[in-house]
């Protein structure tokens, strides 16, 4: 089922000067992460990834994403510790066609001679706000006995 | 699972969704794409009504027919969401094939009046509708896939000069067909075919592979030289418009001797070599391709190809099969299993040797000798694709000139995406 990614975190990660890293998984289950800056999300909510390399790890993975119906991750981490993650699946990867020669010329204007092997397209499922001050406050709603008790001692305790 | 406990009691052809499910390692849309080829697909009128002249591929320049026998705008071929190709031709419906039609608004593979798959259709290419210096529409002279340049070099195939051409071969007809219908040169000139790719080369990130395939050439002071003349200098005048020695190529041709395979690698950009053997087994070889058994013969077809290995390297050259033909009568395989067992064994021959084996799915088109008789089960196409693939692996041959992006036409040489060598 696909979810939206929130307006502020779509803003974060078509920032460029965010770190995005997309986490695939081969064929033994181990994970594998690449900071990928081709990331970004277009205008129907979905996350686009631009492959340079066909033979690379992570394309390899997003095929038996694609064929075998799992999942991706990619964690966005911007300024101020704002940091998210989205778990997707890749739902279409295009090898020829519009949308590949636009990412084709873009990419070559930006980096000079590469090549393109494909764009994937993938779809959200779940979007989780990874900032330290979001994931605290869902702790402790969700898990009272989760705290040390020195940070809840009033500022101004004493022993008298 | 029900269904497939049932199959397998009743002994019937699996249906898709029970070979999907048996088969959980192979990916459902290789499997899709295989019966796709296997049924072939029908175009509802509003699937062609969403066909966008000036922005998808139509039917061109096929050396093949289709399986419907018309020459008729439809869209080239179709899309998967994964990047592959399924190359189909239109099949008439009573032959039971996918329909392809709208499902909100976007072409979709039907089976059974369900939606169960998107396809797009493949993107047109920016020259087809140029002129050549000859005042030849470019897509006349080289046609594309969606990574792929086609070059077709001539439509005739002397194997055909005393009846001797293969069992499941229109290549005449089409030959016919191509020149009164839409005025395809029958002999193409090597400097416009090299005026057309300059041409398509403008387009970026569109082709990765650069292709060349006609029918076999006995005539010559060796047989087949000519052949192997012609195809040296539409690739030496190709050749011209790069900055590198060697270009991402395939050319499938006639099993070629010593010296020409040597002449065809050292005086051409080529990179990789195909020489069909079509079918593996000497008996069937000899009974379905007469004019391949009497101008070569089976072993010496599998001998060239070995010898090509030390002159391409490894993993630079493949042999084709039409699958299915194996079983047709007379003399075919009594049943799927042994005809998987033969071919797989006469496969691993070969690719200990260093020569891989691809297929495509045998289409029975109307006017050949065979093309009455039914094609294999989607079963034994799966099966036979796993088991393809696992020689590769096993022997470790790369496949990248022939794959799902460079061809396409291979469910076998689909799964190679994951090899990681
Ligand atoms: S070699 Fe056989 S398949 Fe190829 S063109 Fe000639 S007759 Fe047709």
């Amino acid at each position: 089922m696909a979810t939206a990614i929130p307006g502020d975190l779509i803003e974060l990660l078509n920032d460029p000067a965010a770190t995005k890293v997309l986490a695939t998984v081969d064929e033994d289950g181990v994970p594998h992460l690449a900071v990928k800056q081709s990331l970004y999300v277009d205008v129907a909510g979905r996350l686009v990834y631009t492959e340079l390399l066909e033979s690379s790890r992570s394309n390899r993975n997003l095929v038996r994403s694609i064929w075998f119906g799992k999942s991706v991750s990619v964690i966005v981490s911007g300024a101020g510790g704002r940091s998210f993650q989205v778990k997707g699946k890749p739902v279409k990867t295009h090898i020829s066609g519009p949308l590949f020669r636009k990412h084709y010329l873009e990419i070559r204007s930006l980096l000079g001679d590469v090549d393109v092997a494909a764009v994937w397209i993938i779809e959200p499922q779940e979007v989780i706000d990874g900032s330290y001050a979001a994931r605290s406050a869902e702790e402790r709603a969700k898990f009272p006995f989760f705290d040390h008790l020195d940070r809840l001692v009033k500022p101004a305790a004493t022993a008298a | 699972m029900a269904n497939l406990n049932l199959a397998i009691k009743e002994n019937r052809p699996l249906s898709r969704a029970e070979v999907t499910e048996k088969y959980p390692d192979i990916p459902p849309l290789v499997i899709l794409k295989a019966d796709v080829q296997r049924r072939g697909v029908h175009y509802s009128e509003a699937a062609l009504g969403a066909l966008d002249l000036e922005l998808h591929a139509t039917t061109g320049t096929h050396i093949f027919g289709a399986r419907d026998g018309k020459i008729a705008a439809r869209p080239e071929s179709l899309l998967l969401r994964d990047g592959s190709s399924i190359i189909t031709t239109p099949t008439p419906l009573e032959l039971d094939p996918y329909l392809v039609d709208l499902h909100e608004g976007r072409p979709f593979l039907f089976e059974d009046g369900e939606p169960v798959e998107e396809v797009d259709y493949w993107p047109r290419p920016d020259f087809y509708d140029k002129t050549s210096s000859s005042g030849t529409l470019m897509q006349n002279v080289v046609s594309a896939r969606p990574q792929r340049l086609n070059i077709f070099p001539y439509r005739y195939c002397t194997f055909w000069n005393n009846g001797n051409g293969c069992s499941f071969c229109d290549i005449v007809t089409q030959m016919k067909k191509g020149k009164e219908e839409l005025g395809i040169p029958a002999r193409l000139d090597p400097l416009e075919v090299k005026e057309v790719v300059w041409e398509a080369l403008l387009e970026p990130g569109r082709y990765a592979a650069l292709f060349l395939t006609a029918g076999s050439n006995v005539a010559g002071k060796r047989a087949f030289d000519e052949e192997v003349d012609y195809y040296i200098e539409i690739l030496q005048r190709v050749g011209e418009l790069f900055s590198v020695p060697k270009i991402p190529s395939q050319l499938i041709g006639t099993a070629f001797d010593d010296g020409q395979l040597e002449r065809l690698y050292r005086e051409t950009p080529l990179t990789s070599y195909t020489a069909d053997i079509e079918v593996l087994g000497e008996e069937l070889f000899n009974r379905h391709c007469p004019g391949k058994a009497e101008w070569i013969g089976y072993k010496e077809w599998k001998r060239r190809l070995v010898r090509a290995v030390d002159i391409f390297g490894p993993g630079r050259v493949n042999t084709g099969l039409v699958a299915g033909v194996e079983l047709t009568s007379p003399g075919g395989y009594k049943n799927e299993d042994e005809a998987l067992a033969r071919t797989l064994e006469e496969a691993e021959d070969l690719a200990s040797q260093g020569v891989s084996t691809v297929y495509i799915v045998w289409s029975p088109r109307p006017g050949t000798a065979i093309g009455d008789q039914k094609n294999a089960s989607l079963e034994y196409y799966a099966r036979l694709a796993a088991g393809l693939h696992g020689l590769r692996g096993k022997y470790r041959l790369p496949i990248g000139f022939d794959d799902y992006r460079r061809c396409g036409n291979h469910p076998d040489s689909d799964l190679s995406r994951l090899h990681n060598f």
